[in-house]
């Protein structure tokens, strides 16, 4: 039972708040529970008194972050601010008296009224030299980030745009122990679908046909792409999936994931990246750490975002490097603007470090990667094809995006 | 002065014509109540709106209304009445927000009112508005408790429901208002279990927590006595416990029921809302027997993939279970692995599960997971890892040695945080191992100079008098330092140097005597009454003068007492007091208005409480399209049948082809009354949608999608019944049935166009006689509950056909009105005969013999719903009034596409023709123009009036 909702900006002030009990003094602060998430830099915060589970008022949170995100285009504390009205309504639809009574977007269209006020109108053009993600890039062949971003009801408008972006995400943890041998590899992916067709009654979602599930399964004489386990959202019906890999889903308007995965330790791709780390101290007491770094991504590959985190637990004074120093977290931050695949990176630092001692030496490291790579997953999961019907009346687009991001990319020195 | 000036503004804006000037109003008004503004002052203005027109105003206004209604109630009655008009709406959508609204409205005044609303509401044909109604009982309820006895008569009722949309509400309120009439459930606990699958996610989540209560008290205990809840071993293959299981001397056998919502549950576990997974997950932890419980594992850890809020939670409960459950996550141990991008709260929380994890075979794998864990920069967890390691060595004595030597090299660590807390355990763990550890304690002396940490400090020094005898030379110094910096050490340091004191002086007081002296000197003195206290008792215990008494005696024995290891355990350890997934279990204390989980009943309540009398399953309708069939035996009773008053079709209803936008079509109506009971029939064409219209800009290619719905509902009372069956008989009755017929089937011929024509029998398989029909929607001559059907003989032979009739009918108690037997029918020619044949009510064929004079052939006629239907006339009043009794249990729907393009008021007749016999209510209101339909059945006594309604609604699209 939800007593009050807020939706607070980054700084802590009130953007929305709504209260379903207000009438009810005889709550004080002591019966009161407040959880919180944080998500597009805002705190969604709800109250709750008696009864509940944690779990569902997260889950409320969370949930309507993204129905928040779905009906103003994006998450900020403008939009938010903006879209007030719309905030407004969309809660009093989706709960009534403290109980929750629907968060799917398809029943809440019937109820919605106010429509998403944007700050301006997207084009895909102006925004051509921008990449995936919004980092900076030449990649002018993809779709820029924002594209995606802007409200389910705009589609409803005469301009509206009938989009479809199909987006497979994955993300990496890696542990990679001081040996250099591979000590843990999780791969978690999902694929994402964004819709703004008014009239998609169903779409069907091709993958690789030699898509496999679990570790017995094999199919085809080609590498297999295989994850470990798979779910699927309960829009999606599999009846073509055992036999062709086809998912068939009808997309509510808004963002849903449509398929989540999981890969664990049996990558069928080499890393991404190798380190090959070397600590020394030399006569004048420094620390001198060489590092190597490969990119065995293939060429004209490259990641977008490339940051080398190493970690130190030294307390250290000025080096005489010019890589970034960081003396609060007590690392060096190397940042790689481009790194072709194929390539090959070295450096080194020299560290002063005061009573630096063999002992001191092991407490470098670990070292972690975090970066971004278009275009590529893991896994190796492709979309194959992307087929609606009925056949959309007029023009209409389909975006399908890869990206891995590093989630946790760690090398024990 | 600013705020006034705005509120002016404001307030003349709301009083402006211009519809986009109100909304505006509107907007900025939800604006400052969003901010938590006051804008109460603009209450007369704002309520004058709540009947506007325009939707997005309306709610608007409601939004306000249910916010600021309890401050001006006065004022805020005036609204009332729009409600109660709405409440009638035959737009659903507009009824249920009416009694949302209605049931927000918190002024006591309006009690009456509201019970009564929600009683009308739990009866209503929709199953929105029933849905809505159950969440108003909670509403009323906080209002006026007093009205618990009425209200849970409605959750009676409501609980009775079988939609999926209503159950998990009308449990919500159960939940709120009788959470202690579990008697309420026994009957519908099978339907819950067997709906759940199907109810929305939230509701869901509410019923699970209902029945796994439910379940506790009714069922016994599927836990056997050998194998108790904390079973501290390992718990790898079920099949040892199985053993265990038969070894029992009174087998347990679970009731089906049990079982029931096991199994019913289950399938949850793969729902993406992480609040169901848990729901289910503590479902199975509290009652399904040991052996099943790790189904839920694998989606337990799945949610370890979600948001970090819920990972926060999921690990939480997993902690708790991971205690008395190692095999349960054992296999998946890896997933609790730290990652370096975890929070520290989810860092600190796997460690927790992986020390609770930690065997023989996988402590060694944990501990080098553990040495990379000390290393972090995130000196809490550093800390907290240091902590788990000597839970381990505590737990597994294997690794004991390996984990203090560990330990020990961590003293000589850069960080005090880590050495401090080294020390601690160190500390701790050394009293478990009472063998030689005097270099350890000694290498702790040496760096009790650099040690800063109070805790830390306290703990070498409390190390020091333990074991003095060990270190008899360093500790008489450490005492020494001691007294010097006494007064600038923290209190929990004074009282172990106090102890360090007092020990000393019993082992070795000729070194340390002076010293002690003067330490307690300080301790009495001291601003801490702890340490005074102390002080006191100390110098009373170990210093012998005339005072002390027998204790001193005792001293060395109490003070060097050997004392009992401390036991590393789990900060989880107690957690299960609380039920799994509740807050109080995140929270680890008991919040308020927590429910404990009772405890399984020793002897298992009557299980025939949940019995069900089968209820005329042969009404259940057995498949989509048919219909049900109605021919069993029932309770005769006095009823009779009169039709609504009779009403003039007058008003052509020329509804203005604008330009519209959205369309919605609630068609209701039509009940009958068989005997015993009332039928009802509710067409309803619902929701709409239609993008474009006349003019608009939008492709011509849109569609228009009409759904018309029949529902069926058989469990209508009598007293609600309008219709005396002996009415059916008056003759005025029957004319204005007919008249209103022609009207409708003009109607149909001008617009519709050729009937639709069925083949009886195919000439090659009737051996030159072939037979088409077609149903000519016109009352039945011969039966008023028959349907009339015109059956086309033609012969395509070479020769002359004698005696054409009807031979065997089946099933049997088919009645059905033959045609008078064909003598001749020469090669070439063909025939028009009508029949009537009751189809009881039913979509089920009805089977015949089309005989010649030689052959005989087996035929069929099969008719859609729609054809059973009959047109039937009735004000528009009328029809809103019976609209309103419909329930809306069974229904039967169609589907009707057609471009918008063509979408005049005649071609949707046109459409809705086509699929069901049904005709059209007079429409005296601006845009409303509707449709209006009889349904004849098998009896005479029957008479049912369905009538399907349309409701045009101007939309503005902005």
């Amino acid at each position: 039972m939800i007593s009050q909702v807020f939706i607070l900006s980054s700084k802590g002030d009130h953007l929305i708040y709504k209260d379903y009990f207000r009438r009810r003094n005889h709550y004080n602060h002591k019966d009161l529970y407040f959880l919180h998430i944080r998500q597009g830099g805002l705190y969604w915060v709800a109250t709750t008194t008696v009864g509940s589970s944690p779990f569902a008022i997260i889950e409320f949170l969370n949930r309507l972050a993204a129905l928040v995100k779905d009906y103003c285009g994006s998450l900020s504390e403008k939009s938010v601010q903006m879209n007030f009205a719309l905030i407004y309504e969309l809660l009093d639809e989706i709960v009534d008296y403290g109980y929750i009574q629907t968060m799917s977007s398809d029943v809440l269209k019937n109820f919605i009224q106010t429509e998403a006020v944007t700050s301006r109108p997207f084009s895909l053009f102006d925004l051509s030299n921008v990449g995936l993600f919004g980092a900076e890039t030449q990649q002018s062949k993809v779709a820029p980030s924002s594209a995606a971003t802007r409200p389910i009801q705009s589609s409803r408008e005469q301009g509206g745009k009938s989009e479809i972006f199909v987006d497979v995400i994955e993300r990496m943890t890696v542990v990679i122990g001081s040996n250099g041998v591979l000590m843990k590899a999780d791969v978690e992916g999902e694929i994402r679908v964004k819709c703004y067709m008014p009239s998609c009654s169903e779409m069907r979602i091709g993958l690789n046909e030699e898509f496999s599930i679990g570790k017995s399964q094999l199919r085809g004489y080609g590498a297999a792409v295989r994850v470990d386990e798979c779910s699927f959202h309960q829009a999606v019906r599999l009846d073509e999936f055992d036999s062709h890999r086809i998912l068939r889903l009808c997309p509510s308007q808004g963002e849903q994931t449509v398929m989540q995965y999981q890969l664990s330790d049996d990558l069928p791709s080499a890393l991404p990246f190798r380190l090959f780390p070397t600590i020394e101290r030399d006569n004048g007491g420094r620390l001198l750490m060489y590092m190597k770094l490969r990119c065995d991504l293939p060429p004209k590959r490259s990641p977008l975002t490339f940051v080398c985190l190493i970690s130190l637990s030294q307390e250290l004074s000025s080096p005489d490097q010019s890589a970034e120093l960081k003396p609060q977290s007590r690392a060096v931050v190397w940042q790689i603007a481009r790194f072709a695949g194929g390539t090959q990176l070295s450096a080194l630092f020299k560290l002063e470090v005061p009573s630096l001692s063999s002992a001191s030496m092991l407490e470098v490291g670990p070292v972690g990667l975090s970066f971004e790579l278009p275009k590529i997953t893991a896994t190796g999961l492709q979309i194959r094809f992307l087929r609606l019907s009925p056949v959309q009346p007029g023009p209409s687009q389909r975006w399908v995006r890869y990206v891995t991001h590093s989630d946790s990319y760690t090398i024990r020195i | 002065s600013c705020t006034a000036s705005l509120n002016e503004d404001l307030k003349e804006m709301l009083e402006s014509s211009k519809e986009s000037l109100k909304l505006e109003a509107m907007k900025r008004i939800v604006g400052l109540i969003a901010k938590g503004k006051s804008a109460s002052e603009l209450f007369p203005a704002v309520v004058k709106n709540v009947a506007s027109k325009n939707i997005e105003l309306k709610k608007l206004v409601y939004v306000y209304l249910v916010r600021y209604a309890e401050e001006q109630q006065d004022l805020a009655l005036l609204s009332i009445s729009t409600f109660q008009r709405a409440l009638k709406d035959p737009n659903q959508f507009i009824r249920a927000s009416a009694l949302r609204v209605l049931s927000s409205i918190r002024v006591p005044i309006i009690v009456p009112i509201m019970m009564l609303a929600i009683k009308e509401a739990a009866a209503d044909l929709s199953p929105y508005v029933r849905k809505t109604s159950a969440h108003a009982i909670q509403k009323l309820y906080s209002l006026d408790p007093d009205q618990k006895e009425q209200l849970i008569e409605v959750i009676e009722k409501l609980l009775k429901d079988k939609s999926t949309l209503v159950a998990g509400s009308v449990v919500m309120a159960f939940e709120e208002v009788c959470p202690d009439r579990i008697d309420l459930i026994h009957k519908n606990y099978r339907k819950l279990c067997n709906l759940l699958v199907d109810v929305e996610e939230w509701g869901q989540v509410v019923i699970i927590s209902m029945l796994t209560r439910y379940a506790r008290t009714q069922f016994t205990s599927p836990w056997m006595e050998g194998a108790e809840f904390d079973e501290n071993k390992a718990f790898y293959d079920s099949d040892s416990e199985e053993k265990k299981d038969q070894t029992e001397a009174k087998p347990y056998v679970m009731d089906p029921d049990h079982r029931l919502l096991l199994r019913n549950t289950k399938p949850l576990l793969q729902s993406r809302n992480t609040a169901v997974v848990m729901a289910v997950a503590q479902l199975y932890w509290h009652l399904a027997p040991k052996h099943e419980v790790s189904i839920v594992t694998k989606s337990l850890v799945r949610l370890l993939r979600s948001h970090r809020e819920v990972q926060y939670i999921v690990l939480q409960n997993i902690a708790t279970m991971s205690i008395q459950r190692k095999g349960m996550f054992e296999p998946f141990i890896k997933s609790f692995y730290v990652r370096s991008t975890d929070a520290t709260h989810i860092k600190t929380l796997k460690l927790e599960i992986l020390t609770n994890l930690a065997n023989e075979a996988n402590i060694s794998t944990i501990l080098r997971e553990f040495q990379t864990y000390v290393k972090s920069q995130d000196k809490a967890f550093a800390a907290a890892t240091i902590q788990a390691i000597g839970r381990c060595a505590t737990n597994i004595s294997e690794v004991t040695d390996t984990c203090l030597n560990g330990l020990v090299l961590l003293l000589s660590n850069r960080d005090e945080a880590v050495v401090a807390e080294s020390i601690v355990v160190i500390k701790k763990l050394l009293q478990t191992q009472p063998t030689q550890h005097g270099d350890i304690i000694k290498h702790m002396a040496k760096l009790f100079d650099n040690v800063t940490v109070p805790m830390a400090r306290a703990s070498i020094l409390w190390l020091m008098g333990e074991y003095c005898e060990k270190v008899p030379k360093i500790a008489p110094d450490v005492l020494r330092k001691m007294a010097k910096t006494f007064t600038a050490e923290e209190d929990i340091v004074k009282l172990q140097t106090v102890n360090l004191a007092a020990k000393l002086y019993l082992t070795n007081s000729k070194q340390t005597k002076l010293l002690t002296q003067y330490i307690l000197n300080l301790g009495k003195y001291d601003q801490n009454y702890d340490i005074r206290d102390r002080t006191r008792f100390i110098r009373q215990l170990i210093v012998p003068n005339e005072k002390s008494g027998a204790l001193s005696k005792y001293a060395r024995r109490i003070l060097l007492a050997p004392k009992p290891a401390p036991v590393l355990e789990s900060a989880f350890k107690d957690r299960d007091r609380y039920q799994l997934g509740t807050l109080s279990h995140s929270l680890n204390l008991k919040a308020t208005g927590y429910q404990e989980l009772p405890d399984w009943p020793a002897v298992a309540p009557d299980q025939s409480v949940r019995n069900v009398e089968i209820v005329e399953p042969t009404k259940q309708p057995k498949s989509d399209d048919k219909f049900y069939s109605d021919d069993e035996d029932e309770k005769e009773e006095e009823g009779s049948d009169s039709s609504g008053s009779g009403s003039e079709d007058s008003s052509s209803s020329s509804s203005s082809e604008g330009l519209f936008l959205s369309v919605r079509f609630t068609v209701s109506g039509a009940f009958s009354f068989h005997e015993a009971k009332l039928m009802l029939l509710v067409i309803s064409i619902t929701n709409i949608s239609m993008t474009a219209g006349f003019g608009s800009f939008l492709p011509k290619l849109e569609f228009i999608t009409i759904m018309i719905s029949f529902f069926y509902d058989f469990f209508f009372f009598c007293q609600h019944c309008l219709f005396p069956q002996n009415d059916s008989k008056n003759p005025t009755f029957r004319t204005s049935g007919i008249s209103l017929f022609h009207m409708s089937f003009q109607v149909t011929t001008s617009s519709f166009g050729p009937l639709k024509t069925y083949e009886l029998l195919h000439h090659m398989t009737g051996k030159g006689l072939s037979a088409k029909y077609h149903f000519p929607r016109q009352p039945c001559l011969y039966q008023p509950s028959m349907v009339a059907v015109q059956v086309i003989l033609t012969n395509s032979s070479d020769h002359a056909l004698e005696e054409i009739h009807i031979g065997d009918q089946s099933p049997a108690s088919l009645n059905i009105h033959c045609f008078n037997t064909i003598e001749r029918l020469e090669p070439g020619a063909s025939v028009t005969v009508s029949m009537g044949i009751d189809f009881s009510d039913s979509t089920q064929a009805a089977n015949f013999q089309l005989c010649t004079k030689e052959d005989q052939f087996s035929v069929s006629i099969q008719p859609a719903v729609g054809e059973l239907l009959m047109p039937s006339t009735m004000t528009e009043q009328d029809f809103c009034k019976e609209q309103g009794k419909l329930q809306g249990m069974n229904e039967t729907s169609a589907t009707i596409t057609m471009a918008t393009a063509n979408a005049s008021r005649q071609a949707i007749n046109k459409q809705v023709l086509s699929v069901a016999n049904v005709g059209e209510v007079p429409s005296s209101q601006n845009n409303f123009s509707s449709l209006e339909a009889r349904w004849a059945t098998e009896t005479e006594a029957t008479i049912c009036i369905g009538s399907p309604k349309l409701d045009r609604r101007l939309k503005n699209i902005a």
